[in-house]
């Protein structure tokens, strides 16, 4: 079995009025980049928190490393690389300042590799802190943490303030982090660039994990989703007749959507060259589209349990 | 070990502005109270009304010995007459024998009583005793013609007295008594009563408060000299019985005779200046008017049907004397009041200079925890290998030490002020000053405590600042309104009441008043205020590990 390096069991932090996380277990093997995804308040910095030791869990286990989350709070940190879900730095006067001391702190002397990220990240670290723009101080805060390269990243909404062209550069740096074997735990509302960083997200949704979903085993599945659109109704509804599995029906369009596996494929595509089809359309595998779905489902299923 | 280096570093960078703005600050406030008061010799007031109290004293000192000595001659003199009535009447011989046996006869019930010749008080007693009985015995032969005839113009009070100097003569000098030559028994008599004089006077003065050995021997000698004086001119040649006559003779002798020795205090020799002699002579002449003036309020009250105590103490009265005794007090505290000393310690260093460095506490106390952790920025501290124990523990060492250092600077600046203007008269010295500075630090330290305390236990600035600034600001409010009913301000401006303020405020553990009065007491504050920063440290330290932090 792989080595893993976070392990969080039952962990509950309730803050009352249905605030905080509930039963949150999940684990995080060596080399894995995991993925936290989840509206604002849902839960992320919170289970993030308790990972870095910075709160102690009310009910269940959280260990890093093997080691407590909380009671081997700063041992665990000899590993852990952070960036902190709200940016504030201390009161210094700029950047340089702040990452040599940040680097002091850290025991750190080789300031190579930070170099290297100010320059991969075209930061100007001799701005004056209070100053800087939001994407600036979120690219000082990559810095700081990357800086001291090491092999458990933990990253709490990483690319907020950033702009799209610099959010490319910062997945690439991620990417390039996850091909040192590096162990990655980072949470963002942003669904794709999970999708294209991680090897496992879970949502979070009101405190509790609805899904992990594993996105190589979403990518490579075979069942692929078309929306057919037919010039007639007659068409229409003979399609509709067929054994194909319909996930969604628009009457009012002559409209329907379709889940079929790729070995049927051909089969479809057949019996559709005697209807008179205004447009076929894929529709991609989307993470967001996953956990819309399951979402959906659940709370269909909750009202259902409340009916 | 539970020290970290970098975090220091990085509190003194974020800091070191606040820390020069209010040393700089608090050290000028200082070295200005200190020397520009200093220099302003803001304590002159304060010496002339003590100048006045003490003139005031000195006047109705003079102005008792003045009346006692006027007292004593006109005393004399009247004494004299009563002596030379009694030995021109007839019955006299007759008188001397009964004051013999009747003396004798007391003594020998004593000795019969006690086993033992009666001395000391009880032979003084016994004198008393046979001079009563003699005053009865006389008056019962009062309606005989010749023994009424030697009484006339002698109260009550006089007669007792001539039997008592006439029992004591017979006493010291029997010899003298019982002569036949009237010259001879004079003599006796004069001599005893020169020494009855000396005993009553010294008795008188050694009773009094402030009056010393040789103060009271000094008075005591001065009614003899002037019974000496008395004597001369009663058997002076030409004089007659005229009571407006040795009364004014009385005066004259007594006012030059004060005016002498007052000459003979300032100890003018021929090397003397001319200023220093007019200014001794000036003196001497204010002597003899302050002289002249309560012998005649003396002698003006005696005719107004005063009794002699009465009329002493009207005599002697001085300036003050005259003033409402409630003023007089709230005066003199006035007087008694050391401003240099409350400016500088009840108002500087409980109040004024800690104003600053108490806004440098509860900025920086907050600054270096709660603040971090509300805006968030300890995240970066706390996600290296740095324990929560280290970053309390640093941040608590830069407390305390800018605080020290910044004592350090105000103790070396009030010292060389205090050097600079120190002279004899300066009210503060090296000592105390020092004192208030570790007072101070001491005080500082206690609220410091308190405020990092807040600021480990809370994760938002505005609770560790509401609760550790604003009770701190608090007490500071509550002293500045306790002063108003402390000791060090004068009662005429206490307020009783206001002192409750000083319950409610640590900064009261801090007494200046103690210091300043010498004594350890101010060692018991110094140690609680050192206990609640100890205290309230250690609890700030071990809340912060056990607490939840929202990074």
């Amino acid at each position: 079995m792989e080595e893993e390096i976070i392990k969080v069991e039952g962990l509950t932090k309730d803050y009352g009025q249905g605030r905080g996380i509930f039963d949150i277990t999940f684990s995080v093997k060596k080399g894995e980049t995991f993925g936290f995804v989840g509206t604002n308040g849902s839960g992320k910095t919170t289970t993030i928190r308790n990972i870095m030791g910075f709160i102690k869990p009310q009910k269940g286990n959280v260990t890093v490393l093997n080691m407590d989350a909380w009671a081997k709070s700063c041992e665990i940190k000899n590993e852990v690389s952070y960036i902190p879900g709200e940016i504030a730095f201390p009161d210094l006067n700029n950047g340089i300042t702040f990452l040599k001391n940040q680097a002091e702190l850290l025991g750190l002397k080789d300031m190579n590799y930070a170099d290297y990220l100010i320059q991969k990240l075209q930061l100007d670290p001799s701005a004056n802190l209070k100053r800087m723009s939001k994407g600036m101080k979120q690219k000082t805060a990559i810095v700081a943490a990357l800086m001291a390269n090491k092999g458990l990243l933990i990253l709490d909404e990483p690319t907020t303030g950033l702009d799209p062209l610099m959010r490319e550069t910062f997945l690439d740096l991620i990417l390039e982090e996850k091909q040192k074997g590096k162990t990655i735990l980072m949470s963002s509302q942003m669904f794709d660039e999970l999708e294209r960083t991680c090897d496992r997200v879970a949502l979070i949704y009101k405190g509790r994990i609805v899904d992990i979903a594993d996105i190589n085993e979403l990518k490579s599945s075979t069942l692929k989703t078309y929306k057919i659109e037919f010039l007639e109704k007659t068409d229409y509804q003979k399609f509709k007749k067929l054994k194909y599995k319909i996930i969604r029906d628009q009457p009012q369009y002559y409209q329907v959507t379709v889940e079929i596996d790729d070995k049927d494929i051909n089969k479809m595509f057949k019996t559709l060259t005697k209807y008179k089809v205004k447009f076929i359309a894929e529709i991609k595998f989307n993470l967001e589209r996953h956990f819309k779905d399951i979402l959906a489902k659940q709370l269909k299923g909750g009202e259902d349990v409340l009916q | 070990m539970f020290f970290s280096k970098a975090l220091f570093k990085q509190s003194m960078k974020a800091n070191w502005i606040k820390w020069v703005s209010v040393t700089v600050a608090t050290c000028v406030m200082l070295a200005i109270v200190i020397i520009v008061l200093g220099s302003l010799s803001i304590n002159d007031i304060r010496d002339s009304l003590k100048n006045v109290f003490t003139q005031a004293d000195q006047e109705s000192v003079l102005k008792e010995s003045a009346v006692d000595g006027y007292d004593a001659y006109v005393s004399t003199i009247t004494f004299e007459n009563g002596i030379t009535n009694l030995t021109g009447n007839a019955y006299f011989p007759l008188l001397k024998g009964q004051i013999t046996s009747t003396y004798d006869n007391n003594k020998t019930a004593y000795e019969e009583e006690n086993g033992k010749m009666p001395t000391g008080e009880d032979l003084e007693n016994i004198q008393l005793e046979t001079a009563t009985e003699l005053v009865t015995l006389i008056k019962g032969f009062a309606t005989i013609p010749g023994v009424g005839e030697m009484l006339e113009g002698i109260s009550d009070e006089e007669l007792s007295q001539f039997m008592l100097i006439l029992v004591k003569t017979y006493e010291n000098d029997s010899d003298g008594f019982n002569s036949t030559d009237n010259e001879v028994f004079i003599t006796a008599v004069n001599t005893t009563y020169s020494q009855y004089v000396y005993q009553t006077a010294y008795e008188m003065y050694i009773a009094k408060e402030g009056e010393t050995e040789e103060s009271a021997q000094a008075a005591a000698l001065m009614a003899q000299g002037l019974v000496a004086k008395a004597l001369v001119y009663y058997s002076s040649e030409g004089f007659i019985y005229n009571e407006s006559a040795f009364k004014a003779q009385a005066t004259n002798e007594v006012n030059e005779l004060l005016q002498s020795e007052a000459l003979k205090s300032f100890n003018i020799t021929d090397e003397s200046t001319e200023e220093e002699k007019a200014q001794a002579e000036q003196y001497a002449v204010a002597v003899k008017v302050i002289s002249n003036t309560a012998i005649s309020t003396y002698e003006l009250w005696l005719q107004e049907g005063a009794t002699k105590e009465e009329a002493k103490i009207q005599a002697s009265a001085s300036i003050t004397d005259q003033i409402d005794a409630e003023v007089a007090a709230a005066l003199e505290e006035l007087g008694d009041m050391d401003i240099y000393g409350l400016i500088i310690g009840s108002i500087f260093y409980r109040i004024a200079g800690l104003l600053l460095p108490m806004v440098y506490v509860i900025m920086v106390a907050n600054g270096l925890l709660a603040g971090q952790v509300d805006s968030g920025s300890m995240a970066y501290v706390l996600s290296t290998p740095t324990k929560r124990r280290t970053v309390s523990t640093t941040q608590m060492l830069y407390l305390l030490v800018s605080l020290l250092a910044m004592f350090a600077l105000l103790t070396a600046v009030s010292t060389v002020s205090v050097a600079i203007v120190g002279g004899n008269e300066f009210a503060i010295n090296f000592r105390e000053i020092l004192l208030f500075n570790v007072g101070a630090f001491l005080t500082m330290f206690a609220f410091a405590g308190f405020c990092f305390m807040c600021s480990a236990i809370f994760n938002r600035t505005k609770y560790s600042l509401s609760i550790g600034g604003g009770i701190s600001i608090f007490m500071l409010v509550c002293t500045i309104l306790g002063l108003f009913g402390s000791d060090v301000v004068p009662s005429a401006m206490r307020i009783d009441q206001m002192n409750f303020f000083n319950y409610l405020s640590i900064i009261s553990l801090f007494e200046t008043t103690t210091i300043l009065s010498g004594g350890l007491n101010y060692l018991i504050g110094f140690g609680i205020l050192a206990a609640i920063g100890i205290v309230t440290f250690i609890v700030g330290t071990f809340c912060f590990d056990k607490k939840d932090l929202p990074l």
